[in-house]
């Protein structure tokens, strides 16, 4: 299943949050914390991943893993922490709101 | 915070746009070895993995472009690829571009030039505090078209009378009045003016030391107010001097002030020092005729200058009915900056309208050329479009050239700017007003620029616009066609033409003109022969030369030079012919037809001329006789008239014998000399010559002697040196140089106008031949589809050469005579520069039609020929 539009960000926000990763780690900690609902492809996680450093949410490094192979590693900024929390919050609001109105019944004389 | 890190991440992938290239690379490849190892290790069999593998390789491509995408530094990295193919589509035809950046370089370079000139001597104020509050004042004799200075009686009358003006003063500008001084040992000449008590309230400048000179002193009071320049090099700037005495030519003058260091002076040249003009003469009646002052004033604030001219009207008139001497004179106010900026003004302006015109002409060129090579190119738009190429990146694509020819024009037209500043600043230096000054200015280059490049980058872009609207495919059916398809195209082309041949007429005009009256000028007849002479000046201070010394001297001097081996004759006057009038007197005829009448008498150019000046000015005796031995002082008074002066005094009659007034006395006319110009534009005036020792004792007038020799006149300096100094080793031999510089001074500042103009219009006219040539060319060229088809069709060659021919003429003929219109409309401004040239001359009105007709038959005939000349059915493949 592909991700809800803007989404994205935000899970990899939070997946950053957790530790630094490398991109194909980040893909893969969305798949499985989701249940493999979630498919995190390639081609929307690395503009996106260039977009949020663009926006000084997340720094880049290249590191080791340990399968002794480069990667390059993202990790949140401060900015990038403040981000994620403003990003939940708005998300919890919003899906709340929506699953109110999915649990919602004709009550007779509201409107 | 955030806007910072995105320059940043944006920055840094520009300037390390291979690395961030190859990271990407490898982490892309990161992620798929992974990918693949996660597959085969959940069990995939090696094929299928491989399979995966390469489905997720197929979107590295794609997820190496979204990645570029986010950069968000796509654009900036796209313009610079766009611009250098651009610049490798440019070289591949180079021709064109060379022609657009050549256009656009003089466009921009020559007009700012030019039009930093104008700036510099036109537009940029006098340096003084509210120019535009100072005016100076000419006198007129009704019915005269001649300024004349100010008598001393009217501008007493004027001072006392007028409440227009703060202040109104006046000074002698006279070129003689000039002083000898001692400085560091060796006698050295400085030039002075003598002006009234206020002068330096009009100017408002005060001295910087000291002070000014008071109303008392107006009795030609031994008082002097010195230049910084000369503080310095005769006191080293001890203010001490003030209060002490400086020998003048041999008379004591107290220093009373020095002037602030870098005052010029606005209505003479190369001034040291200012002592008080003596006023008195301006209490005598007899002076009412007497016009020899400068006067300049301030007007008092708010007085407009119409208000202040009818005041000076009424007090005119009142003085006219006191004295008769002033009955038919009026005067005129002129804004002092029209005056100084003087002759440069109407060259200037003409200037200015030759710039207005080459720029405009400069755009129109570009476009056409533009205009035309865009739809040439319809054909390959279209067929890009049709291959898949977006629309935008074609667009994006001609944008790029545009820009590209653009800014390569506008560099080259910086150093053609430059350039043509340095040979104006040295074409002009010393003739032309405050144009040492020249810088170029940062206003005009702006508009150059901004003008030039929006026009290149505008039509360039234009055809692409039109071209991309259009469907490929009815583009590429219409294929060869492209361009008869596009009608309002065509049309819009050929009106371009027709304005560039229109502007390049005017141009041409303009460039006949200047080009057939530069040999007038120098051919001029001045009535005098100017080769083979010298001249030079002696003042003899009068505290040393009485009258009677004065007349022998000059005698003395003219015999002895005339005896020197070489030597023809030798004489002195007191204003050399062609530089201009000077001592313009009244002068009435006392005998012959004209007495009693209303309209007689004339404005003379009085001259005081010594030893053998007719000769030795090369000026033949037609009549009478000259002055000799017998003219000497007590003697009846005795004058030579030139031919107009006895035409206009004593019309019909023999001159010699008849009695003429003028400067208060009665004379005799004896001889009779042709005209000489009185400037060096060749006008004549009616001069009336006296024998310097009949009128020694009248005034010092000094004269300038003329020396003309069989042989080259250079080498005499150092001879002419030593017989002076042989005579009295005090007199300075004062502005020595041949008789041809000496008039040439004058004639400097029409050369300099004529050369400027001529160039700027003859480069001008190439730029537009060229212009027209191109777009002519062009367009027949891109028709050679439709000959081919013509002449398969069974039309004859020569037919369709015909057809091109007639149809190039009609588009050149068309210019043409909207060019004419043009050139009317500027022929009253041509007409104040050229010289005995009418501005419609038809001889220069044909030659600039039968040059553009010329260049429009070839640009037609010449790709016509060659279209037709290939076999048909080459072009229709």
């Amino acid at each position: 299943m592909e991700l809800v539009q803007g989404t994205l960000e935000m899970l990899v926000l939070k997946t950053l949050a957790l530790e630094p990763m490398h991109g194909w780690g980040i893909a893969q900690r969305i798949e499985r914390m989701s249940n493999d609902v979630f498919l995190v492809t390639q081609g929307s996680l690395y503009p996106a991943l260039v977009r949020m450093k663009r926006r000084g949410w997340v720094t880049s490094a290249w590191r080791t893993t340990e399968n002794k192979r480069r990667a390059r590693y993202y990790e949140l900024t401060a900015l990038g922490k403040r981000q994620f929390e403003v990003e939940r919050a708005s998300w919890q609001r919003a899906s709340s709101a929506v699953n109110d109105i999915l649990r919602a019944r004709l009550v007779p004389g509201t409107a | 915070m955030s806007a910072l890190a995105d320059l940043v991440t944006r920055l840094r992938s520009l300037v390390f746009r291979r690395r961030e290239e190859r990271e990407l690379e490898e982490e892309l490849r990161f992620h798929v070895d992974m990918e693949a190892e996660r597959l085969r290790r959940a069990g995939l069999n090696d094929a299928e993995a491989r399979r995966r593998g390469a489905i997720t390789l197929g979107g590295v491509e794609r997820t190496k472009e979204d990645v570029r995408d986010a950069r968000g530094t796509r654009l900036f990295e796209e313009l610079v690829r766009d611009l250098s193919f651009a610049v490798r589509t440019l070289a591949r035809g180079p021709g064109f571009a060379i022609v657009v950046i050549l256009t656009l370089a003089i466009g921009i370079g020559g007009t700012t030039a030019v039009f930093s000139a104008v700036d510099a001597v036109l537009l940029q104020p006098l340096p003084y505090q509210q120019p535009g509050r100072m005016v100076r004042l000419y006198q007129y004799f009704t019915g005269y078209p001649d300024r004349n200075f100010v008598t001393p009686l009217h501008y007493l009358a004027y001072r006392q009378q007028l409440s227009s003006f703060d202040h109104i003063a006046a000074a002698l500008t006279y070129d003689a009045v000039g002083k000898d001084i001692r400085s560091s040992d060796h006698p050295e000449r400085i030039r002075i003016l003598p002006v009234s008590a206020d002068y330096f309230d009009v100017v408002r400048v005060q001295p910087a030391i000291g002070r000014a000179f008071g109303t008392d002193e107006e009795n030609g009071a031994p008082s002097v107010i010195l230049s910084h320049d000369l503080f310095e090099r005769v006191f080293h700037g001890n203010a001490s001097a003030v209060g002490r005495t400086l020998l003048m030519s041999g008379e004591p003058y107290t220093i009373v002030g020095v002037m602030p260091a870098g005052y010029v002076d606005p209505l003479a040249d190369g001034v040291t020092a200012w002592v008080p003009l003596d006023l008195r003469p301006g209490l005598d009646a007899e002076n009412a005729n007497n016009h020899y002052l400068d006067v300049i004033g301030r007007l008092r604030p708010g007085i407009s200058l119409a208000r202040a001219q009818s005041e000076l009207d009424a007090v005119g008139a009142r003085f006219a009915r006191q004295y008769t001497g002033a009955r038919d004179i009026h005067a005129i106010l002129y804004p002092l900056k029209d005056d100084v900026v003087g002759a440069a003004n109407r060259s200037l302006e003409l200037m200015l309208g030759a710039v207005g015109l080459v720029l405009l002409l400069v755009c129109v060129n570009v476009a056409t050329l533009l205009l035309v090579r865009g739809s040439a190119r319809t054909h390959e738009f279209a067929l890009r479009v049709a291959l898949g190429a977006g629309r935008a990146r074609v667009l994006r694509q001609l944008f790029a050239e545009s820009v590209v020819l653009a800014l390569a024009g506008d560099i080259a037209g910086l150093v053609v700017a430059r350039l043509a500043m340095s040979a104006i600043v040295a074409l002009g230096a010393g003739s032309v007003p405050r144009l040492t000054s020249l810088s170029v200015e940062p206003r005009v280059l702006g508009f150059s620029l901004l003008i030039a490049t929006a026009s290149a980058v505008l039509f360039g872009f234009a055809p692409a616009l039109r071209a991309a609207r259009a469907q490929p495919v009815d583009a590429l059916r219409a294929e060869g066609r492209a361009l008869s398809g596009l009608k309002s195209h065509g049309r819009l082309r050929t009106n371009l033409v027709i304005a560039q041949v229109a502007l390049a007429f005017v141009l041409g005009v303009g460039a006949g003109l200047l080009l057939i009256s530069f040999p007038r000028l120098r051919s001029l007849d001045l009535g005098v022969k100017t080769n083979n002479a010298r001249v030079f000046e002696l003042h003899l201070p009068d505290a040393r030369y009485d009258s009677t010394a004065r007349a022998r001297f000059y005698d003395d001097i003219a015999g002895r030079l005339e005896r020197l081996p070489g030597v023809r004759a030798a004489g002195g006057i007191s204003k050399i012919p062609a530089s201009g009038s000077y001592h313009n007197w009244g002068t009435q005829p006392l005998t012959g037809p004209m007495v009693g009448r209303k309209d007689a008498g004339v404005g003379g150019e009085q001259r005081v001329v010594s030893g053998d000046y007719f000769r030795a000015a090369g000026i033949p005796i037609l009549e009478g006789r000259a002055f000799d031995a017998r003219d000497a002082a007590g003697t009846p008074l005795r004058v030579v008239v030139s031919v107009s002066a006895a035409a206009r005094l004593f019309p019909g009659v023999d001159a010699i014998g008849q009695r003429l007034r003028t400067g208060g006395h009665d004379w005799e006319v004896i001889g009779v000399v042709p005209d000489v110009a009185v400037d060096v534009e060749g006008r004549i005036a009616a001069y009336v010559y006296h024998a310097h020792a009949q009128f020694a004792g009248d005034r010092n007038w000094s004269l300038t002697q003329i020396v003309s020799t069989t042989g080259r006149p250079e080498a005499l300096l150092p001879i002419i040196r030593r017989t002076v100094a042989a005579m009295d080793p005090q007199l300075v031999v004062y502005r020595a140089m041949t008789l041809n510089d000496a008039i040439g001074q004058g004639a400097s500042q029409q050369k300099f106008t004529l050369t400027v103009l001529g160039t700027f219009a003859l480069v001008a006219l190439g730029l537009a031949a060229l212009g027209i040539f191109g777009a002519l060319s062009y367009g027949v060229k891109l028709r050679s589809r439709e000959f081919g088809v013509r002449m398969a069709l069974g039309a004859e060659r020569g037919a369709i050469q015909r057809l091109v021919l007639r149809q190039g003429l009609a588009v050149s003929l068309t210019g043409v005579g909207i060019g004419l219109a043009g050139a009317i409309a500027f022929s009253r401004v041509m007409a104040s520069v050229v010289f005995h040239v009418r501005p419609l001359d038809p001889f220069v009105l044909a030659g600039a039609a039968a040059f553009i007709v010329a260049i429009g038959a070839l640009a037609a005939s010449v790709p016509a020929h060659r279209a037709t000349s290939v076999d048909p059915r080459s072009i229709l493949q």
